[in-house]
């Protein structure tokens, strides 16, 4: 019976097979080779453990996969977020970094030498104010071109999409875009917290010196209220 | 739903949002039209308005959220002469951190932009340097103590 069927149902839905695979084919070549791409993410430590010795330290999509649930959940607690824009914004955030690599706030003064490296993690790097009007600059023009380079073979739409949720998480266009860059943030400090636990490094003194400036959304604070408790609640960092 | 809070801006914060706001809405009437308006011939353009021209969702969603804050503005003013010897919104402070010199300048969560040294006053820091002056010594702890000397203030 189903022999039957299918002699006689053949040749027709044989066409309607390959118009569905004409139109799914198109750009799948392209989407292969940004996926392919992307996924070198998962195999690339963040720069900021490396730097501070981080025995098998996260890579940037591990500290993207909990970025974007944090996100997701925290933003929910706010009134008005688009969660679907927020938690896309997460996925994307770091795209950039295929090729533009990692960069951390040390890396102007960063030494070679491992022990002046060591020593100078203790410390926030300050910086003159038209050294941080350059560093922001150079950071921001480095990572467009990346993502421009990234997403170049994609759809016009796709492409778009991509381009404006970077923009609007890097300029704090929208409400969503200045809620994910804080948590963003969030999700690097609660590591820093597990590993310190773990490793008792990295120092904890400049991260509560950035933190205590950085963070200002209340909810987030919240949160870091309780990451304090959670983490320092017997042995409370001295460094 | 938008959020409804107060935004505190500086003038040129203001200023700012202002043009943006007037530059996008001549870009919104113009495609309606299907022009290309002359402004985007010009150098001096925020590259990022260009990712509008190509989006008009993206185009929609900044020109309500430039509405939304226009109207719930609150204007930072410069404190009268008396006032100036302490820090207040708008206001850049010349602190010593551990040895350190830094300069921060308080303003609202929408302008802040701590790698620039724009500190919001409703992070820790910044809300517990607002009503210092010059000598005082700020202590922000738990779980660190870290302490932020007051040497300069200006506005």
């Amino acid at each position: 019976m189903i022999i039957n069927y299918l002699k006689e149902t053949t040749p027709a839905k044989a066409g309607v097979v390959f118009l569905i695979n004409a139109s799914y084919s198109k750009n799948m070549k392209e989407l292969v080779n940004f996926f392919h791409e992307i996924g070198k993410l998962k195999g690339m430590p963040r720069r900021g453990w490396v730097i501070n010795d981080i025995k098998n330290p996260e890579s940037i999509a591990d500290h993207t996969f909990r970025a974007a649930i944090m996100a997701w959940i925290l933003a929910e607690r706010k009134k008005g977020l688009n969660t679907e824009k927020i938690l896309k914004m997460a996925l994307i955030h770091d795209l950039c970094e295929v090729s533009a690599g990692d960069t951390t706030p040390y890396d102007p003064v960063l030494p070679k030498s491992r022990k002046k490296r060591k020593e100078l993690m203790k410390t926030w790097p300050r910086f003159s104010d038209s050294e941080k009007k350059k560093i922001a600059q150079e950071k921001y023009k480095r990572e467009k071109k990346a993502l421009e380079g990234l997403i170049s073979k994609l759809p016009a739409n796709l492409k778009k999409e991509i381009k404006n949720l970077w923009l609007d998480y890097e300029k704090g266009l929208t409400p969503e875009g200045r809620f994910f860059n804080q948590t963003d943030r969030m999700e690097s400090f609660l590591q820093d917290m597990e590993y310190w636990k773990k490793y008792k490094k990295p120092p904890q003194r400049p991260w509560w010196l950035w933190a205590r400036e950085f963070f200002d959304d209340p909810i987030l604070l919240e949160l870091i209220k309780e990451m304090d408790n959670k983490f320092h609640k017997y042995k409370k960092p001295r460094i | 739903m938008m959020q409804r809070k107060r935004f505190y801006l500086t003038s040129k914060g203001l200023k700012d949002i202002k043009k943006e706001y007037e530059v996008l809405k001549n870009l919104r009437l113009a495609k309606t039209k299907g022009e290309v308006p002359k402004i985007w011939e010009s150098e001096d353009l925020n590259p990022e308005y260009l990712s509008f021209q190509e989006d008009l969702n993206f185009l929609e969603t900044r020109i309500t959220e430039l509405e939304n804050i226009l109207k719930n503005i609150e204007l930072i003013k410069t404190p009268s002469k008396k006032k100036r010897d302490a820090i207040n919104l708008g206001g850049t402070v010349v602190v010593e951190v551990e040895g350190d010199k830094d300069e921060f300048t308080i303003v609202g969560t929408l302008e802040a932009k701590p790698s620039l040294g724009k500190i919001s006053n409703e992070s820790p820091v910044g809300m517990a340097l607002l009503g210092h002056k010059v000598g005082d010594e700020v202590v922000v702890s738990s779980p660190i103590k870290t302490i932020y000397k007051i040497r300069k203030i200006k506005y």
